[in-house]
Formats: C-alpha cells, structure tokens, sequence
C-alpha cells in the first residue's frame, strides 16, 4: 500500500504572551505515525489535545517546531512556501468544523472552487462538480447559496469542495463539532462511504466518542503526546467484549477505553 | 477569471450599508469634481468668449513695428494703409469681418473738470457687424452715421467723475501725430459698463473718424478680425498669414490666445483650484477605502484562511481585492457621474447666479457645463485611488497566517 503520511518525531511549540524566545508551551510532542493511502482514521482526544495542531502539520499550514512530515513521500520541511500551496492545492482537501463556504457563492460555485485554482477547463469542472454533489447527495442543491442550507448541508458541500478534485487525502478538523448527533453520524458515515468507493484517505478529528465506532484506526492524543494507536481488530475485539459484558453502545466503550 | 470577477463583484455587496456609504463618498467625490470642474469650465469659456466678443476679436492685426518699439508719438508705428490691409483680409476662410482700431490716451474735460482717458477709437458699423457691442448701462451706441462723428461713449466711473449724463458735452485733448495738442468737442451717447471697475473709471470710445481728426493721422493701431467660432481660430490664422506677406508694410497676425493676459491668468488660477480639489478628493478616497478594506478583510480572515489552506495562489487574493476596490471605484464613479449630471441639469435649470467677483461688477450665472473628459478624469482620480488603498489590505490578506486565519472568530 502506498504511504500518504508519514509524521516523525514531530514536535510543535508556541510561544507564550507572544514571547518568541522564552516560555514555550508545547501543542505536540515527538508524535510519529503513518498512514496508509485508503485509510479512514481518526484522531480522537479532549479539546486542547493538540488535534487541530496535528491536523495543520499534516495539511501544511503550519511548520513543525522539530521533527518532519512526508505527504506522499515529499518532505513538506524543504517546499518553499509556493510549493507547499501547490501540495496543498493538489494533494489535499480540507474540511472545516465551521464549514467555512464562501458565502457569496452557491453550493456548486463553492465546490468549483479547488478546480478553478487548479485551472481546470470551465465544462469538465461543471461535469466534475455535479459528481461531486451527487455523491454527497446535494445534487438538487446546487443552486443554493449556503446561507439556505441546513448545518449538515453546508457540510456536506464542505465535503465536496474536499474530494471534488481527488485529492490524495482529505483532512477534516471536528467535521462534526458543529452538527446534531443525527447529522454528524450522517456525515461520518457519508465520509466512511467515499473513503470505500473513492478509496479517499480520510483522517478527521473529533472529541465525540460516539463517532469513532465507524472508524477502522483511531489515535487518540492527550496533552499533545499520541496515547495509542488502535487499528480495528483491537477496536473490534475490545468492542465486542465490552458489548457483552456491560452492554454498553460501542462508541461508549470506545470512550471509556481511550479515556 | 469569470469567476474570479463574479466573486469579486459579489463581495462588493456583501456588506450592503457599507458598500451604499463607500459609494456615496466615492460618488459624492466625483459629483464634487464635476460641478467645481463645470463651473469652472463655464466660467473660463466663458471669460473666454466674453474677451473676445468684449472687442478683442479672434484676431488681430499690427505691423511688425508695433512689437519692436515703443511708439515716440501716437500711431507712429500704426497701420497706413488699413483699409487695403482689411480687403485682405476680409475674403479669408472663416472670417466674418475686419474692424479697424485706434487706441490713444489724453485728457477729457466737462469746462470745470478734467481727467485722464483711456480711448478707443472705433468704426461702430463694422464693430457692430462683429457683434462688438458695448455694454451700455444708459443711452445708446454710437452712430454708424457721420452724426456719430460728434459723439462719444464714456465709462461709469468716469461719467461719475466728471459728473455727466447723456447728452451732456465733453471736450477731448490729445497729442497729434506731429506732437501739436488738439481738442474736439464730442456730446456723451452713451455711458457702458466694461465689467471691471478700473476700466470703467478712464474709458472712453468715440468713432474712428473722430479719433483721425482728433490725432491728425489716417493711421489706425490695429485690425482686429472676427472670425465665426473660436474654435476656427488656428485654422484662420495659418490661411491668413501668409495673405499678409507681401504688402508694403510687414504684418504681425497674433491670436486672441496671445493677447488674453487676463484670461490666461484667471484659466491657470481655475485650473490650479481644480487640482488641489482632485487631490483633496484623491487623499478623501483613499484614506476612508483604506480603513472601509481593512475592515472587510478582517471580517473575512477566516474566509481568507480558507482559500489559502485550498492552495489558492497568495497574488489571487491581492488581485482579489483590488479587482474588489476597483470595481466599487467604478460603481461609485458612475454615480458620480450620474449624480453630477443631474445636480448640473438641476442647477442650470435654476437659473441661479453668482456674486460679481472682485474687479467685475456683473454676477455671474452660476452654471455648470457637462465636459465628457472631466467625467473621464474624475472617475480615473476615485478608482485610482480606491485601487491604490486597496494594495495595504490586500497584501496584509494575502500573508494571513493560514493556521492564526482559520481560528480568528
């Protein structure tokens, strides 16, 4: 399988009170992961755990205090910043917890979007968008600027305007935060369902326990420092007992083993 | 790039009140500009055509002499053969006639008074055909007629001086050609109001045939030639030129343009105005887009942060925003436009005038004339502007900390 991330020893720090030399709190520390292309993976921990930290390493919008991070096999630490933009504008697709749609365009324009700075030619981006809408279900939405459509709309095309351009991986930052239990299982499950048909590596974050039951490798991150990295087998196998013995749901179960 | 343009466009009314009060003072800038720039242009065109129909003419014509040299004795360097000089002329392209000129100076007297006169001396059939009529505040001009040998017209300010009224008697003094002082007898036709109050206080205007006998000389100062637009001036004065080669006496032909000193004056004046106006109104823009950018941009960090994160190019987001300012700078400009326009057509229509200015004493319709290269030249001032005060904003956007642009709230 081809590697799409590779995290090594990778540590972030900021400063504090704007002080650049003294008083560094550290977001990240020596964190170290991989991930395969067509992963679904998940990274779990409270808030201030340092997921959106990780996230941005990974996505490119911002450097690593130490350490190094590889998208697709390119050492992100020696892109110039131009290159970083078209890595970023090639390779990945973002989406946001606050969904972050260009209000002023409708649900197509929105996910026209990544097309139109790639250059891609105006008829087979209209082809390219309708796809893309189709497949997150939106299809009959196009027209709609986002200020018409509902929080699980609205993040739905988020997701399109992600994936529209097939990008090698897909980072969402707590898609989910801002939606209703009901939605956000929809919306995991939508991602889920891409990642399988589009064979899209996914890696998202999230602090709701419930959602990780659909997800095939979770890491879990506390005060910045990667806890465990739990693939489905043992996902599973924990699951499972836990299920029998207390009856509980899986994500609870999940919830209470990572926490 | 449609695109690109349709999401600038679309941002310009995002904010709705914002972009109404940004084009208000765009467009109030630029209203500013054309009624000061109209009113002013009216004024100068006016001014011009005032000077030349006051009895400058849109040509004249002295011999050469006459610029070399200070005249000893009075029409020592005038024309002699005037009348030959004004055949000449008069079949040239554009012209609609040729009126001859004394211009001399003496003493004037009531029998009780006397006082200093600027004269002129002038042939009132062919000055009328010119349509160079004094301005005449009682009586009437003078006669065509040989009666009108025996009149004279006079200044407000100098009839007030020597306390006369029309048909009063005057007796004028002057020095001859030959040096000798010589008098005639001349009865007020008229009394005329120039506009400038100096003038007023020493002029006077009898007939040519008065002004000959007065000075003893045939001699006539200078032709003066009107022509049938103003605009036709150079084109008249390159015919004319070479028709006055090969007479006996060298010709000078000189423009109106070249003897207006006042109007000149008055047109550097006005423009010098209108450029501290436009750069008042340049540095008005500028500084209020500066801060109505600003804080747009602020508003849309996050939004920013987003198509950075996607890849888009840092220059799109500069050229973003000032495509944004640009085109609210076209906007506002078109209202302007119309705005100026219509508050032009209002304020012609309501016939309003003006106080006289110092040195006039006629006010002066306030009018403001619709000039297309003014509208042109406002409207690049405010969308300069707007651009240039978009270049801060725009590159302080485009290097946004992506991560610090995502999580600003």
């Amino acid at each position: 399988m081809n590697e799409i991330v590779n995290v090594e020893g990778v540590t972030r720090s900021f400063p504090l009170n704007h002080d650049r030399t003294r008083n560094l709190v550290s977001a990240l520390n020596h964190a170290s992961f991989r991930v395969q292309a067509g992963e679904f993976l998940a990274i779990s921990g409270p808030s201030g755990s340092g997921k959106t930290t990780l996230l941005n390493l990974i996505g490119c919008i911002d450097q690593p205090t130490s350490g190094r991070v590889l998208i697709d096999g390119v050492d992100t630490s020696k892109l110039s910043a131009a290159a970083l933009t078209k890595l970023r504008r090639k390779k990945i697709g973002f989406v946001f917890q606050t969904f972050n749609l260009i209000p002023v365009f409708t649900a197509a324009e929105n996910v026209e979007f990544p097309l139109l700075i790639q250059g891609v030619a105006s008829r087979e981006r209209r082809v390219r968008v309708t796809q893309a809408l189709t497949e997150v279900g939106l299809g009959a939405r196009a027209n709609h600027r986002p200020d018409l459509l509902s929080g699980g709309e609205r993040q739905r095309v988020a997701v399109a305007r992600a994936i529209v351009h097939r990008p090698a991986l897909v980072l969402a930052d707590e898609p989910t935060a801002n939606l209703d239990t009901h939605n956000a299982t929809q919306l995991i499950d939508l991602m889920h369902g891409l990642n399988r048909r589009l064979g899209l590596t996914f890696l998202f974050s999230t602090h709701d326990a419930r959602l990780l039951e659909h997800t095939e490798r979770i890491i879990h991150l506390c005060d910045g420092t990667i806890q465990s990295d739990s693939h489905s087998d043992t996902l599973s196998a924990t699951s499972f007992a836990a299920t029998n013995s207390q009856g509980g749901s899986h994500g609870q179960v999940l919830a209470a083993s990572l926490s | 790039m449609g695109k690109f343009l349709l999401l600038a466009f679309r941002n310009v009314f995002r904010n709705r009140r914002r972009t109404i009060m940004t084009l208000l003072m765009v467009g109030g800038g630029v209203t500013g500009l054309l009624l000061s720039g109209g009113f002013f242009a009216f004024m100068i065109d006016g001014l011009r055509e005032h000077t030349i129909q006051e009895g400058l003419g849109h040509l004249q014509i002295f011999t050469a002499e006459h610029f070399r040299r200070d005249e000893v004795r009075v029409l020592d360097t005038g024309i002699d053969n005037w009348r030959q000089v004004a055949a000449t002329i008069q079949t040239g392209p554009h012209v609609r006639g040729v009126a001859p000129r004394i211009e001399f100076y003496g003493m004037v007297s009531n029998g009780t008074k006397s006082s200093i006169f600027m004269g002129s001396a002038v042939d009132p059939a062919a000055e009328s055909s010119l349509g160079f009529t004094p301005r005449l505040s009682s009586g009437s001009d003078l006669s065509p007629k040989p009666a009108g040998e025996v009149e004279a017209l006079i200044g407000s300010g100098l009839a007030k001086s020597m306390n006369v009224k029309v048909g009063d008697g005057l007796t004028i003094l002057a020095v001859t050609s030959d040096g000798a002082l010589n008098g005639v007898d001349v009865q007020v036709a008229g009394i005329v109001k120039t506009g400038y109050d100096e003038m007023d206080a020493r002029y006077l205007r009898v007939t040519l045939a008065s002004a000959q006998r007065l000075l003893q000389s045939d001699r006539v100062t200078n032709l003066v030639v009107g022509l049938d637009s103003t605009a036709n001036t150079d084109a008249a004065a390159a015919a004319l030129t070479p028709r006055l080669q090969g007479l006996p006496q060298q010709m000078v032909l000189k423009k109106w343009i070249d003897l207006a000193t006042y109007y000149l004056q008055v047109r550097n004046m006005f423009f010098g105005i209108f450029l501290f106006l436009g750069v008042i109104v340049f540095f008005m823009v500028l500084m209020a887009s500066v801060n109505t950018l600003l804080m747009a941009m602020f508003e849309r960090t996050r939004e920013i942060g987003t198509m950075l994160a996607m890849g888009t190019p840092r220059f799109w987001i500069v050229t973003l925003f000032m495509l944004e300012a640009t085109l609210t700078g076209c906007l506002g400009a078109i209202a302007g436009v119309l705005g100026g326009n219509l508050l032009g057509a209002i304020i012609n229509a309501s016939g309003l005038h003006m106080p006289p200015p110092p040195g006039l004493t006629v006010p002066i319709d306030f009018h403001v004339l619709h000039i297309p290269v003014l509208m042109v030249a406002s409207s690049f001032i405010v969308i300069f502007s707007l651009a240039l005060a978009s270049i801060f904003p725009a590159i302080r956007a485009s290097r946004l900390q992506i991560a610090e642009a995502l999580a600003h709230v």
